[in-house]
């Protein structure tokens, strides 16, 4: 793996997710969802996703607005990059890679594995919705007897 | 566990009992008989090698890993002995069966109900919710001139309930669920105590106990009340007169730290990860402890054979190797006496196969399943949704009364999964607020936190009758991979369920209403299950409790089988599970053909003990 593309893909993953580096290297999955973006694009659009955003994220600095501006200028709006950036948030939250739109398809004529699919068994337990909304995902790390009885603890950012 | 035993050995043995299906009602006929000294064959059509945890967990991962996770979503795709599937249904052109999935739909309505075909049968994916049927429930034609009359009350299967709340594990206070009739005998408890409402639960109950709601002259005052589950929870100490209750846990033959207490992994469908909830499974491991009951997986009964005497000589089987390949053998089995467990669809498209649609033409006819009616929509607060198991509430208060003369009953649950059923939430949130709603970010966590924790989903499980032109059928054209005939389905639904249908989404608002709820409830005419009714459409979805397709009676000219679900036309050859059913009421059907089977099993052992050849032990 190679560590620059690790760590631009963590720090998009960070400001996408709203949660840190650190919250996202403890679900194992970093690797695993580089390598599912890198199978469903290829290589060239996940180079120029990253690039633009270590450009983005230089160019703003300190300033949360104009990286806000940034994002939604240079990434989420462009109509090669802003689906897969979307396609990243969903895989963190849920563990699973959905087929990318249609038109992206279309233009892009990918051969990759694009399908929908979960990304693996343990993308979907650590999936990062369940602890956003206090909860479990269905089926592991329950909370434990009676737990569901007590109003929920959510982390609010 | 003793070595699986196999065909060849199978053929050779003289059983007692041969039961088509490991399900619950075969489960419990075979440990009940097993117990009793008699010998007991099991075949199950489904895979199933080994009543271990690892086999257990092999269903759980491929559902971690399944993009679609629908209620059969753990159990895998397999030609040789299919299952209906939820996402299969379709929208149905008028006039234009469709028969691209398993269960061939030959409409006007749509139905998406599931049942599972693997060891443990559908118990594997049930909820859990143990209900006992109303006493009014066992005579709607004499007390509401609809539908039929039980040929049996509440009172002959009250001992039977027990018992089957015994079998099943079922956690509840009976403070709790005395109502509408329902009786206890006055020293009982149930096994264990009732599993803690949920904060929701809480919420919703503080702001709508109290509430009166009008079905046409009876009035009635809401309350929350927990539900009885089958689900461990802490164990009553006063039961079965003080000796108390040992729940049990995964089914294992080792000690296994799992399924003692429910965790809250709010995954009772399509499968409890640590088996707190009571699946099929635990009941087959007893009675294999008895040394009395063999069980043949993947193999599928395929033909009863009736001999000039009018018994059953023998049934047919398939057995194959690979869930991949429809390689198989066969063979037949005997025994003295049959069983068929193999749930109200199977059951029918079996006999239907073998040529024996009874005497009275009704095997497959008056099928029965819950209308369920689903209302959603968002608290004024954070309620905590998606903990617990799914349902742990519910409204009682609209399932009895003078009404019922007029339009169905319904059976409220609150689920704590919120809208997961309607939308396939959270997911579907989570894609909106992504893709259209262009959130990221901290801003994303507190719209998903905001969007999903308010949900607020209402179950409303509506009363069926038994209609004769609601049938499973089978048709030369449509078979499976080892060429057995496949069930079609006819079904609609009569006024007497849609005016309840209207009702509920009246009573649903006046209840979002007291509750301040934003309602979000919306029924989309492309989607199965699509109904109109009076210039009103709604999606009625189904709830996976077939009944009726061979119902019980008291005359062989009406009916398929007697009170103790004996066929009429067939004196060896029980057909077993809510196929018997005469009326579903609303209450689940696990828990009444649970009580059901106990009855049949303590009839077959008296049949079976005038038989001098038969040494029945403890």
């Amino acid at each position: 793996m190679n560590d620059e593309l690790h760590e631009a893909f963590l720090d998009l993953s960070s400001t996408l997710t709203g949660y840190s580096r650190f919250r996202l290297l403890g679900t194992g999955q970093a690797d695993p969802y580089l390598s599912t973006t890198r199978e469903a694009v290829g290589e060239e659009v996940l180079a120029e996703l990253l690039n633009t955003y270590t450009d983005v994220h230089r160019d703003a600095g300190d300033d949360e607005k104009a990286l806000d501006t940034g994002l939604r200028a240079r990434i989420l709006s462009d109509r090669l990059l802003g689906p897969v950036a979307r396609n990243v948030i969903k895989m963190w939250f849920v563990g699973t890679w959905y087929e990318l739109p249609q038109e992206w398809r279309d233009v892009q004529a990918t051969r990759g594995h694009d399908s929908t699919h979960v990304v693996s068994p343990a993308s979907y337990t650590e999936a990062l919705l369940w602890p956003t909304i206090g909860a479990n995902p269905p089926g592991a790390k329950a909370q434990g007897f009676g737990s569901w009885a007590a109003p929920p603890t959510i982390d609010a950012p | 566990m003793p070595a699986p035993i196999d065909h060849a050995a199978a053929a050779r043995t003289d059983y007692d009992v041969l039961v088509v299906g490991s399900g619950v009602s075969g489960a419990i006929i075979a440990r009940s008989l097993a117990e009793r000294g008699l010998q007991v064959l099991i075949v199950e059509a489904g895979p199933g090698e080994e009543l271990s945890v690892a086999e257990y967990e092999t269903h759980l991962t491929r559902f971690y890993g399944a993009a679609a996770k629908d209620n059969n979503s753990a159990y895998e795709v397999n030609p040789n002995a299919p299952m209906p599937r939820s996402p299969d249904v379709r929208r149905l052109q008028a006039g234009h069966p469709d028969s691209t999935s398993y269960l061939i739909q030959n409409g006007p309505y749509e139905m998406d109900s599931t049942y599972t075909r693997v060891l443990g049968g559908t118990t594997m994916h049930w909820e859990g919710k143990a209900l006992r049927m109303l006493p009014e429930d066992f005579q709607m034609r004499t007390r509401f001139g609809q539908g039929r009359d039980w040929p049996i009350a509440y009172d002959d299967l009250e001992l039977y309930y027990q018992q089957a709340e015994r079998e099943l594990g079922v956690s509840a206070d009976v403070a709790d669920q005395t109502f509408y009739g329902i009786t206890f005998p006055p020293d009982y408890v149930f096994p264990m105590h009732s599993l803690p409402q949920s904060y929701l639960d809480t919420i919703i109950a503080r702001d709508l106990d109290g509430t009166v709601v009008q079905l046409e002259e009876t009035e009635r005052t809401i309350l929350v009340r927990p539900t009885a589950q089958s689900r461990n929870s802490i164990p009553n100490p006063a039961y079965d007169g003080g000796k108390g209750y040992v729940p049990v846990g995964a089914v294992s033959t080792h000690q296994v730290d799992q399924g003692d207490r429910c965790q809250g992994n709010i995954n009772c469908v399509p499968l409890c990860p640590v088996q707190a909830k009571y699946s099929a499974r635990k009941t087959l491991s007893f009675g294999v402890r008895t040394g009395r009951v063999d069980i043949l997986t993947q193999t599928v009964a395929s033909q009863v054979h009736v001999g000039a005497d009018g018994q059953v000589s023998h049934v047919d089987y398939q057995a194959y190797g690979s869930t991949t390949s429809p390689e198989h053998v066969t063979g037949s089995l005997r025994a003295t006496t049959y069983v068929l467990a193999a749930n109200p669809v199977e059951n029918a498209r079996l006999l239907l196969a073998s040529g024996l649609p009874s005497s009275s033409g009704l095997v497959g006819r008056n099928l029965m399943d819950h209308a369920y009616l689903l209302t959603w929509g968002l608290l004024p607060e954070v309620a905590g949704t998606m903990r617990g198991s799914q349902c742990t509430s519910g409204i009682e208060d609209l399932r009895s009364g003078d009404f019922r003369t007029r339009h169905a009953a319904m059976r409220v649950s609150i689920h704590n999964d919120g809208w997961s059923w309607p939308t396939g939430s959270p997911y579907t949130d989570l894609i909106e607020l992504v893709d259209d709603a262009n959130a990221y970010g901290t801003a994303l966590r507190r719209r998903v936190a905001d969007r999903i924790s308010r949900q607020l989903m209402l179950s409303f499980m509506i009363d069926l009758p038994p209609e004769p032109s609601n049938r499973i059928t089978v048709d030369g054209r449509y078979v499976d991979a080892l060429g057995n005939l496949r069930p079609v389905l006819s079904y609609s639904l009569p006024d007497y369920t849609m005016d309840a249908v209207a009702v509920s989404r009246r009573v649903s608002r006046q209840l979002f209403q007291r509750l301040g709820v934003e309602d979000r409830t919306h029924y989309d005419p492309l989607d199965p299950g699509f109904v109109s009714h009076q210039g009103d459409g709604y999606v009625i979805r189904g709830g996976n409790h077939w009944s009726g397709t061979h119902i019980m009676g008291t005359a062989s000219h009406d009916s398929v089988v007697d009170s103790h679900q004996r066929s009429w036309d067939h004196q060896n050859l029980y057909l077993v599970g809510s196929g018997s059913m005469p009326s579903i009421g609303t209450s689940n059907t696990t828990l009444t053909l649970a009580a059901l089977s106990f009855r049949t099993a303590d009839h077959i052992v008296s049949e079976l003990t005038t038989r001098p050849s038969v040494t029945i032990e403890g």
